[in-house]
């Protein structure tokens, strides 16, 4: 890579952000791993300890980013880019949403909260849209997941539908007589 | 030679059953629904339509899992040429002529040629397994765990020479990986490792929640934050079928391509991510204008995605034979496969040998629905990408969503791939690749079952791996490779080879 497209200014005593960036955050995971592997054993070389791996894993992986801000020091490379909070923040809060209410709401509710949180993620969202694209959503995947492929996720737990679970349970055992009246 | 046509015609009778078959094509047309979305890349797709196997027998199931790998490879080409968003590295080739072609109302012929080099790539390459299937097992069942942990330390370093950018971060990147795959119990002790206290990763991480994480979230905030408007072609397609001058330009581009990439797709470590690259450049170097690659060239588009779909198909010949996953998709495989009961391993041909040969006929037959599906729904396929992005990729976070809660029906796992999300926005961030963290991962696990067994059995002596030819030669193959990695000249043309497709 002779020309590099995001040149970090030269001149600053880092000269590779983002090699510098990278390194910290592999030492971070690095304590990480050392430090849940702690109080594990290292064993002998004819048996293992369960700690070994962990650990001199986790070495290998701060000295890697120890190389890596030595470098950063020594080569010039690029900026860091810039990081968006707005898409992280909806986006995964989006599905910690859909976790925390699946099983006691149901799919039903879950997933149309799930999609407009995650829809605010992007600026140009509509509300209505994004309202009534949720809803289509979660049916189609309902109708998709629940009956067609019969996977356990929970559908409507406290019963939102109410009203209409009567009728649909009605057209879906006439359906599925259709089918097996058809073999 | 006989026994490889009686073994076919075996997988025939077991791939074409009709409920195989049925199942080879769900799986072809949701892997293509799902990989046509854009910025969903076969890793994604997969994870996402896991659970859909889950009540049909192994056979089945994995006989569907194929057929949705190759769908997502060629609904990430369809949306590449259609809309300029690769879903992940290898349909990133596709996008500079392929678009280009669409922009200039070839969009059909783009996607015929695609379609037709993968097809033929994919004969060849099933052909290829096949051939190669039975040598291969009965040299895998050589191995002790000695060799099979030299093998699997070769596959890194391959890992560590192909990846693109700096070795260092490449190295590193794999480290992490095997770091995540001690989290969880003990196998010999019992102890609970890296757990922080948390009961619910106590059997460890699942594999399709980094992948999900990974490749699935922390795309989408990519693809959210890049100024870039998507760019739906809204030149007509065009018509499908190329013509004669089409065809005498790309068919040896095609040969080429299916010979690259199926080669590179055997290499132990992410080969296949190297062909559809490899072959672009040898294309572009053998043409008698050079120029015309990047506005819309027929043979930059025949080449890679011959290459792609090769190397696609021909990773599995680590994985069924030698039970070494080589790339990040293949790995995902060994997740789904062990959750049907199925360890990869050369005991899967000897004791399954209807579920291995059928597998390999139902390659062959998958290549061929993906012509037939396609060709005909590229007017579907187009419409379902005018749907704008801010509608999309909510439809995108829920699918991901209901999927990662169907694989274990645990609201903890989709918490956690929420975390990998963001792990995974992260790392890219500071310009690693994520790909190998995945390799690294599955081959982690498998790395410290091996090396705990050798040491067993040779009583704590480290010689066992150099005293055993077979290990002592694939640990120094290993080292030859690092310093290959590390010798400038070579890492110059590693960099060329990545670079002229940029």
């Amino acid at each position: 890579m002779s020309e590099v497209p995001n040149r970090a200014p030269s001149g600053s005593f880092i000269r590779s952000p983002i090699d510098f960036g990278g390194g910290l955050f592999l030492i971070a995971i690095a304590g990480i791993g050392y430090g849940g592997a702690f109080t594990l054993p290292f064993g002998q070389l004819s048996g293992i300890g369960s700690g070994l791996l962990p650990k001199v894993v986790s070495v290998l992986v701060a000295g890697f980013g120890v190389l890596l801000l030595v470098q950063s020091l020594v080569i010039p490379g690029e900026r860091l880019e810039r990081w968006s909070l707005r898409g992280p923040i909806y986006v995964l809060s989006s599905v910690v949403v859909f976790a925390a209410t699946v099983r006691s709401l149901g799919l039903v509710v879950a997933g149309p909260l799930c999609f407009i949180v995650a829809a605010l993620a992007d600026r140009d969202s509509r509300p209505v849209e994004a309202v009534i694209s949720a809803l289509v959503a979660t049916l189609v995947c309902g109708f998709l997941f629940k009956e067609l492929l019969s996977l356990p996720i929970p559908f409507d737990v406290i019963g939102v539908l109410g009203p209409l679970h009567g009728p649909y349970e009605a057209l879906k055992a006439s359906a599925k007589a259709l089918v097996s009246g058809s073999h | 030679m006989v026994d490889l046509f009686n073994n076919l015609a075996l997988g025939m009778a077991v791939a074409l059953s009709l409920k195989n078959l049925l199942l080879c094509f769900l799986g072809c047309l949701v892997g293509t629904l799902i990989g046509v979305l854009p910025g969903v890349g076969p890793i994604a797709t997969i994870t996402m339509l896991l659970p859909i196997t889950f009540g049909i027998d192994p056979t089945g199931a994995l006989i569907m899992l194929a057929g949705i790998y190759y769908g997502a490879q060629y609904g990430g080409s369809t949306t590449s040429i259609l809309v300029n968003i690769p879903g992940e590295a290898t349909s990133v080739v596709t996008c500079l002529d392929g678009h280009q072609m669409a922009k200039q109302g070839r969009a059909g012929v783009a996607l015929g040629i695609a379609a037709i080099g993968s097809f033929i790539a994919g004969c060849v390459a099933t052909l290829v397994i096949a051939a190669l299937a039975a040598p291969l097992t009965r040299m895998a069942l050589l191995f002790g765990p000695a060799d099979y942990f030299a093998l699997m330390v070769l596959g890194l370093m391959f890992a560590v020479v192909l990846a693109r950018g700096s070795v260092l971060k490449a190295i590193a990147v794999i480290l992490v990986g095997v770091l995540l795959s001690t989290v969880g119990t003990d196998l010999e002790s019992g102890e609970e490792r890296l757990t922080f206290g948390w009961s619910e990763i106590a059997d460890g991480i699942d594999v399709a929640v980094i992948a999900m994480g990974m490749f699935g979230f922390a795309e989408i905030l990519r693809n959210l934050e890049s100024s870039q408007t998507r760019d739906v072609v809204h030149a007509a397609i065009g018509h499908l079928l190329p013509d004669r001058n089409d065809m005498a330009q790309s068919a040896m581009p095609i040969a080429r391509g299916t010979f690259l990439g199926g080669l590179l797709g055997l290499l132990p470590g992410n080969g296949a991510v190297l062909g559809p690259f490899a072959s672009y450049t040898l294309e572009k170097k053998l043409a008698k204008d050079p120029s015309r690659f990047g506005r819309g060239a027929i043979e930059g588009v025949a080449g890679p995605e011959s290459a792609n779909n090769a190397g696609a198909q021909t990773a599995f010949i680590p994985l069924l034979t030698l039970g070494i996953p080589p790339n990040a998709v293949m790995a995902l495989m060994v997740g789904a496969m062990t959750i049907h009961g199925i360890i990869p391993g050369p005991q899967i041909m000897t004791k399954q040998p209807n579920l291995f040969w059928g597998m390999i006929a139902s390659m062959w037959i998958g290549n061929l629905m993906l012509l037939v599906i396609n060709l005909p729904l590229i007017g579907v396929w187009v419409r379902f990408l005018k749907v704008p992005y801010r509608l999309m990729f909510p439809s995108i976070v829920l699918l991901c969503c209901i999927g990662i809660y169907s694989v274990n029906n645990s609201p903890f796992d989709v918490v956690m791939t929420a975390g990998f999300g963001f792990f995974g926005y992260a790392l890219v961030k500071f310009g690693f690749e994520p790909a190998p963290l995945l390799l690294g991962f599955v081959l982690g696990k498998l790395m410290e079952e091996k090396l705990r067994q050798s040491l067993v059995i040779s009583r704590g002596s480290f010689m066992t791996f150099i005293d055993r030819p077979l290990s002592g030669g694939l640990l120094a193959l290993s080292l030859v490779l690092v310093v290959i990695a590390v010798i400038p000249s070579i890492r110059k043309g590693r960099e060329e080879v990545f670079q002229g497709a940029e």
